[in-house]
């Protein structure tokens, strides 16, 4: 089926209860936030700064409700239907990534609940980045994993292949804007997307990896790659496939509640302990972690490694740390 | 909403004491549920923690350290460290704590049947040793010796105290006391708890050693352990960790890929000698 | 023009020198216009070494950022000095670090580094995306050439650099041990136009301004930790007793986080500009920061990092400051 880009706007007016996000420019800031016309949305080649993760896995989220002083514990409401637009496939692949942490023995029902509510349309990459990297990653520019719907754009039209029964129901409610898309049209979407592939640029063999990083822990390639680390957390915080978090309490008068916010691996006191030891004491260690959790020890867990390349870290790492550059580092490095 | 793991469930405090004093005293909490339905549908085994905490303040994870054969109640003993350990040290009889749990493994106490088994503990570590003794005590037919190993740095640092007089009546059970510093009136071993056991000399025949307490203590315990001729599958500890939310999803209590809430806090060291962060 | 034989020359011989732990400096990044900061242990390391107007980085704040390992039993601690190339902004820092007593004298070695700005990274990206091969940039003839793959661009000073060289009066280091090259001619002048602007705003304007920047803020504390003259061992944002600063992130917060680091900054901020370009939600940092710089330089006529007899501003006072402010 095809969607003509002068009915988008129509589109989306036609998920009515449901909430609908997309890439919207916030400032100089393009990031996931609801939007209500085809006008503020951005589909523009650039991914967004800050991953649709932070819709699935807000960076703020109340657990709990109560007063201090009573023991009455309320939890949130419902959470409504939600419509992901243009999000890149390797977003998407990201959001399956993280279901297996939030649903690995007991189920979080809060991230849950919000991701059995949400359909994802994603957008076939036609322009990669320079730093994408997802095709050494078990990705692509048009990968369908986890996806509902995916759209190519084809100029004057968008070429939407229904993937799940979700994306079918959404795009039943829009069955009056749709139109037949031709054998034609379908080879024209294939064409882009296998282009689109050949472009990227940037790539590593993963293969060995999991393996090998164990065997590296006294390395001083640790040391190296990490002296200039800031420890700041923009890579864990843009990174899709990232899911740590901290709880706390928090009290305004006599309304108090416990909720859960983004954390990051890469700050000192992520595992500082009350009495004051903490077992990794400087960026060589968390930086040895963050590799080894993404590309080792995810992967002993759930068969996977835990990075879709989207390439964020390294275009956001104001000191040059380069994933890649590490990666190939790891690669060279004798056991 | 489905269950919700974060959502605890509230128990009242029905006595309370401290175990030892100064700046990092422990205060011992025996706590029952208010729900009825959730007392009667807990269990847990020895070796499993509970998130427990004060609403508004927060979260600590704290080992269970009484066996589920002594009661309908739950038992932890709290170090006073930081925040939420301080605001627990201040409640009294009648007043409410937030629990939720049990959470992570227990010791493999089925596994264990049969045979001799022999806990060293030091200081606060004693706590999660606690109901493997109790535990064992009250299905003594089933197992072989008891030998217990405990040590602080001075008496007045020794957990349960209460406790040791009567389990050195029982003719199973062998207790072993020390203390650090020599004082007066102490009639019992005066020195380290890694040396108190090669004094105690336990068999590795058809046993298991369970020890828990000061990194130091352990470092030196395991090695004493491997000179009197124990398998690593015979040796168990608990890890412990910076914890938030006692499920294995917010990410910062693991110990290479392990993570000390959900795959521990038990661990052989069988399985940790080839984690290099287990004794970070 | 840059001489690298002469710079690599310099490092080598610091690196060499026996009071010399190890030397930081900047190197060509892994793609495009990234640059890297560079830690060099050994002669050889100073091959890659390089000076450009691609040098954005503060290299200064690796002075209290690099943490000090406990020494093992029988060692002493290695107390020889850092070697840390520095532009003119950067070396303020080094002499505010100093002034403050964060840092010690015989603790670093300084390597002045005249610049004559250095090239906003965001907008040299916006002009020429996606360019993974390694570019090289130079100051050459009072412009700013790049070297692309397609070819050379020149470009006027003032179009590419970042918004702090457009003010810049210091672009010869304050404080340094050796310079690399002779001083250069200072093109800025600080008539706070920027804050000016800003200050003519109604309250409203300048609300609705600050809270759509703040709302984008996601807390990632890349600012403050870029910040040479953050280092405090606990900073306010870290502690729970009490907890200042909650850990949700909503607009109450933040904006606590920001207006708190920024007054933390009055009298300190050397307007590096780093904790702006390390913004990857592009909050005009530096607007908020030199808003301060202006109030102390009104209030007080103090400049932090400039004057090495200077006492640090807060600490003290002098019976002829100004009193106005104070009801």
């Amino acid at each position: 089926m095809k969607l003509n880009k002068d009915k988008l706007a129509d589109f989306i007016a036609t998920l009515p209860g449901k909430k609908v996000y997309g890439p919207k420019k916030s400032g100089e800031t393009l990031k996931y936030a609801p939007v209500t016309g085809a006008a503020d949305l951005c589909l523009t080649a650039a991914n967004t700064t800050v991953p649709p993760k932070s819709v699935v896995f807000p960076q703020t989220e109340t657990l709990l409700r109560f007063e201090l002083g009573t023991t009455d514990i309320k939890t949130p409401g419902q959470e409504s239907e939600t419509v992901l637009l243009g999000v890149r496939p390797c977003d998407a692949r990201a959001m399956t990534i993280v279901d297996n942490v939030f649903s690995w023995g007991v189920e979080d029902p809060y991230y849950l609940e919000r991701r059995a509510k949400i359909t994802l349309v994603g957008l076939a990459c036609l322009e990669p980045c320079a730093n994408c990297f997802c095709t050494s990653v078990g990705g692509g520019p048009a990968s369908k994993e986890g996806l509902d719907v995916l759209m190519t754009d084809l100029g004057d039209s968008y070429l939407l292949d229904v993937l799940t029964e979700k994306g079918e129901n959404l795009c039943q409610s829009a069955s009056g804007l749709l139109i037949n898309a031709t054998g034609e049209d379908q080879e024209a979407a294939e064409k882009l997307h296998e282009k689109a592939a050949s472009q990227i640029s940037r790539h590593t063999d993963p293969a060995g990896i999991p393996a090998k990083l164990p065997h590296l822990w006294e390395s001083l390639l640790w040391d190296t790659v990490s002296a200039s680390c800031l420890g700041c957390g923009i890579c864990t915080y843009l990174c899709p496939t990232c899911h740590c978090f901290d709880m706390q309490d928090e009290t305004e008068g006599s309304e108090s509640r416990r909720c859960r916010t983004w954390d990051s691996c890469m700050f000192s006191e992520y595992t500082l302990h009350a009495s004051g030891h903490n077992p990794r004491p400087t960026r060589r260690e968390r930086t040895r972690n963050r590799i080894n959790h993404k590309y080792s020890y995810f992967v002993d867990k759930f068969n996977v490694i835990a990075c879709v390349g989207c390439g964020r870290c390294i275009n956001l790492c104001p000191v040059n740390i380069d994933l890649l550059d590490i990666l190939s580092k790891v690669g060279e490095e004798a056991r | 909403m489905n269950i919700n793991p974060y959502n605890p469930h509230i128990a009242t405090v029905q006595d309370t004491w401290y175990e030892t004093y100064g700046d990092r005293c422990i205060k011992t909490f025996k706590v029952v549920f208010d729900d009825e339905e959730v007392r009667n549908n807990w269990s847990h085994l020895p070796g499993q923690c509970a998130m427990i905490g004060i609403l508004g303040v927060g979260e600590s994870m704290i080992s269970i350290s009484c066996s589920p054969t002594e009661g309908n109640f739950l038992r932890f003993s709290v170090m006073r460290m930081g925040n939420v350990t301080q605001s627990l040290h201040e409640l009294e009889p009648g007043d409410k704590m937030t629990v939720r749990g049990p959470y992570g493994n227990n010791f493999p106490v089925d596994q264990w049947k049969g045979k001799n088994i022999i806990t060293i503990g030091g200081g606060i570590g004693q706590a999660p040793l606690r109901p493997i003794i109790e535990y064992v005590k009250a299905n003594k037919s089933e197992y072989g010796d008891l030998t217990v190993i405990y040590g602080a740095r001075t008496s007045a640092d020794l957990c349960f105290k209460g406790e040791f007089t009567e389990l050195g009546k029982s003719t199973q059970t062998l207790c072993h006391l020390s203390i650090d510093i020599k004082e007066d009136d102490w009639p019992h071993y005066v020195g380290f708890v890694p040396s108190l056991l090669m004094e105690v000399n336990p068999s590795p025949e058809n046993a298991i050693a369970i020890t828990c307490g000061p990194p130091i203590m352990i470092k030196f315990v395991l090695q004493n352990l491997k000179k009197l001729n124990f398998a690593d599958e015979q040796i168990y500890t608990t890890l412990e960790n910076r914890m938030k939310c006692g499920v294995g999803k917010c990410g910062r209590c693991n110990a290479g890929n392990l993570y000390v809430c959900k795959d521990g806090p038990v661990f052989s060291y069988a399985t940790l000698k080839s984690v290099p962060e287990a004794f970070a | 023009m840059i001489d690298l034989e002469k710079l690599r020359d310099l490092a080598r011989e610091t690196i060499s020198r026996d009071d010399v732990k190890y030397l930081i400096g900047w190197k060509p990044g892994t793609h495009g216009f990234r640059i890297s900061p560079h830690f060099v242990s050994n002669p050889e390391e100073t091959a890659e070494l390089i000076f450009s107007p691609l040098c954005s980085n503060n290299l200064a704040t690796y002075l209290t950022l690099t943490e000090k390992r406990p020494v093992p039993r029988g060692e002493q601690p290695d107390t020889r000095k850092v070697a840390l190339m520095v532009k003119g902004c950067d070396s303020r820092a080094v002499l505010q670090q100093l002034t403050e007593q964060g840092i010690t004298k015989d603790s670093v070695y300084v390597i002045g580094c005249p610049c004559e700005g250095v090239i906003d990274i965001k907008k040299v990206e916006g002009k020429y995306p996606g360019i993974l091969d390694q570019v090289e940039a130079r100051w050459e003839n009072g412009k700013i050439s790049l070297y692309l793959p397609s070819g050379k661009v020149e470009m006027a000073r003032d179009d590419i650099v970042a918004e702090k060289c457009l003010t810049c009066r210091y672009p010869n280091p304050v404080i340094a041990d050796v310079s690399l090259r002779e001083e250069v001619e200072v093109k800025g002048n600080n008539t706070f136009d920027d804050v000016k602007k800003m200050e003519a705003k109604s309250t409203q304007e300048k609300w609705a301004f600050w809270q759509g920047k703040f709302n984008s803020c996601i807390r990632c504390y890349a600012c403050r930790n870029v910040c040479p003259m953050c280092y405090c061992e606990e900073c306010i944002l870290d502690k729970t007793n009490p907890t200042w600063i909650q850990r949700s992130v909503n607009i109450s917060e933040n904006t606590s986080f920001q207006l708190a680091r920024a007054f933390h900054l009055a009298g300190r901020c050397v307007e590096c500009g780093e904790c702006e370009r390390v913004c990857p939600v592009n909050i005009p940092l530096s607007h908020l920061n030199r808003k301060l710089v202006k109030e102390v330089m009104d209030k007080f006529g103090f400049e932090p990092g400039v004057d090495p007899e200077a006492k640090p501003l807060l600490v003290g006072y002098r019976p002829n400051d100004k009193e106005d402010f104070i009801l």
